[in-house]
């Protein structure tokens, strides 16, 4: 059943993506986005790395989309004055892959539920120690890569000049 | 954490706390001096200290490697961004670029590059690719004054990124066939001979494709003439020395691993010969220098190709010499402009006519650094060329050597073309109203430096040429 699961969530990210990507309406492409985001949670999960598939919808569904929406609201592009309620049209797509991810979320518990995992799963002890033992260097690049993207962020967003 | 590891990762400390302290004393200071000096003192420290004979070659518990070839490079890269730095000075008061932001991101972006240099495992390797890439997203668009430099950012940006996705890809398809990040064994395991497997196939197309951009490769250049005309001189002369040199340093590290390479012959092969039509017949056309050095380091980056095809007959060893010869010709070339750009010269091959009169010890520079891009002796460039060539014989490719070097000849034309015009053209007698600025001292210093080295590389070879074979031997 799992495999199953897999290619039907595999469907349900790339359409979500390709949506994400085609979408005029940028507050509608981020929810495509959150979608695909959630479904590969799931795959995750599947894939016995629990840590990941929470990381998937704590970091990247919740923080860094809701960032992406606070843009998009100070930048004034979803132009909120002139909002309206989407039409049952736009509603459906969305509501189909939701439908899609929350069957398979409940499938997976259901099934997992009291019964010992096949697989091995990573534990997030282990995750802990290969990350910041074996990659500590890389975990060192990528804080100073955060850094500068902040400096550069400030310095080429300084107002400019002509 | 023991004694050995902190010995190799030292020279990434120092970078990485240089960086940090140029962007705390710019807060404090009231000008860039103090920020300048410590962001040299740090790339010559680092250089300094890559060049001792470490206690081992690979770090035991960083997974940091201080084998030869990233100290050789590693050296190459940090001396590099110290003569980028002492040249931007000058460059960056007469544009009215200020701010500690600029040492420290050339000091983040040399960071990247070391870190490139003495990876052992992918993840690394791809993060300090990555990090250098971000250093020069910022530096290509760091003169706020002009109005192009915005334009110039983003078109490095957006097909950086998307060629970062085809590195990150395809090094997730070779961990997926391999199950080891450890760059020795999946390259051993996924070039193998014989029928070689589908995803391992994807998964260096998608290396190549990304790589192809950082090395401005035919298919993916098209950021080149942009970037090269609208940033910063000093920085065109990092980028093209450094990333470049580095993104080469990246197939040198992964290619001579594998026993064999002939996977790989045909997309090297296409866009060995793409680069080299293209860049060169298109320098041809162009009537604008910065263009023109653009489009013939397209061409240049075609000629390192080949030497990669024939690895094993010496290949890798004219690889690396052609990498770190361009780098230190760029620097002149690049370098020798932004003195002449400081003086307000103008962009088109025009602009440049009876500068060589003008402004005798600028022109020289140039003039020399053209030679040795044109590929004639007693310069870097001949011998860089004859090596991949003489590798390229040997090692049956024929074909590709001779069109290399019939469009070796063709290239001649256009790179005379600027030094006819340095010297055996008289400029608008209006031009010559106001007095040029002498180059100031740090600028003189670090021209005859790079000058002194592409002769010296092309006169007397032997030393770095033994030096590589030794190198490649022990791999």
């Amino acid at each position: 059943m799992e495999t199953y699961l897999f290619y039907i969530l595999a469907v349900v990210t790339v359409i979500g993506t390709l949506l994400a990507i085609t979408e005029k309406h940028p507050v509608h492409a981020i929810v495509y986005l959150v979608t695909s985001f959630f479904s590969l949670a799931v795959i995750f999960f599947l894939l016995a790395a629990p840590l990941i598939a929470m990381f998937e919808v704590i970091i990247y569904a919740g923080a860094v989309m809701v960032l992406f929406m606070f843009v998009i609201m100070m930048l004034d592009l979803g132009r909120p004055d002139e909002a309206t309620l989407p039409t049952l049209r736009q509603w459906l797509l969305p509501t189909f892959l939701g439908v899609i991810i929350l069957v398979s979320i409940g499938s997976v518990a259901v099934s997992h539920y009291g019964a010992p995992s096949a697989v091995h799963e990573v534990s997030v002890k282990e995750f802990a120690l290969i990350l910041f033992q074996k990659y500590a260097v890389a975990i060192e690049i990528i804080s100073m890569q955060l850094l500068f993207a902040v400096v550069g962020a400030l310095y080429l967003g300084r107002r400019r000049t002509p | 954490m023991t004694v050995n590891d902190l010995w190799i990762a030292l020279p990434l400390m120092i970078l990485a706390i240089g960086a940090l302290l140029t962007l705390l004393i710019g807060a404090l200071a009231r000008d860039d001096k103090a920020a300048n000096l410590i962001a040299v003192a740090a790339t010559l420290g680092a250089a300094c200290w890559l060049m001792q004979t470490p206690p081992a070659t690979v770090a035991p518990t960083l997974g940091l490697s201080a084998a030869g070839l990233p100290r050789l490079f590693g050296t190459f890269f940090t001396l590099l961004a110290a003569g980028v730095l002492c040249l931007s000075s000058g460059y960056n008061r007469e544009r009215d670029i200020n701010g500690e932001e600029y040492p420290a991101t050339v000091l983040f972006t040399t960071f990247g590059m070391l870190a490139l240099a003495s990876a052992t495992n992918l993840l690394t390797l791809f993060l300090g690719l990555e990090a250098m890439s971000f250093g020069f997203y910022i530096l290509v668009a760091i003169d706020l004054k002009r109005a192009a430099s915005g334009e110039t950012g983003l078109k490095y940006l957006l097909p950086g990124a998307l060629s970062t996705a085809f590195l990150a890809f395809g090094i997730a398809l070779l961990y997926c066939i391999s199950g080891t990040l450890d760059i020795r064994e999946s390259t051993q395991l996924t070039l193998l001979s014989g029928r070689p497997d589908p995803i391992a196939m994807a998964g260096w197309a998608c290396l190549l494709a990304g790589l192809s951009f950082k090395l401005s490769l035919v298919p993916a250049h098209l950021w080149t003439p942009d970037v090269y005309q609208g940033a910063p001189a000093p920085v065109v002369a990092f980028l093209s020395g450094g990333s470049k040199g580095a993104a080469i340093l990246l197939l040198l590290l992964l290619l001579p691993q594998a026993a064999d390479t002939t996977l790989l012959r045909v997309p090297l092969w296409g866009l060995a010969l793409l680069s080299m039509l293209v860049g060169n017949l298109a320098a041809l056309l162009q009537n604008r220098v910065r263009r023109m050095l653009a489009y013939s380091s397209i061409a240049q980056m075609g000629y390192v190709v080949i030497a990669l095809i024939c690895g094993k007959e010496g290949g890798y060893q004219a690889a690396a010499y052609y990498a770190m010869a361009y780098g230190t010709i760029s620097l002149a070339a690049f370098g020798a402009i932004a003195v002449l750009e400081r003086n307000g010269c103008g962009e088109t091959v025009d602009d440049y006519r009876g500068l060589g009169s003008r402004q005798p010890f600028a022109a020289g520079v140039l003039a020399l650094a053209l030679f040795a891009l044109a590929g004639i002796p007693p310069t870097a460039g001949f011998t860089g060329k004859f090596l991949i060539f003489t590798a390229a014989i040997r090692s049956g490719e024929i074909v590709l050597a001779i069109i290399g070097i019939l469009l070796a000849a063709v290239s001649i034309y256009y790179y005379l073309r600027v030094i006819a015009a340095l010297y055996f053209k008289h400029a608008d007698i209006h031009k010559n109203e106001f007095p040029a600025d002498r180059p100031n001292s740090l600028e003189y210093t670090i021209l005859t430096a790079a000058s002194l080295l592409v002769l010296l590389l092309g006169l007397w070879p032997g030393a770095l040429i033994n030096l590589l074979s030794q190198i490649f031997l022990q791999l």
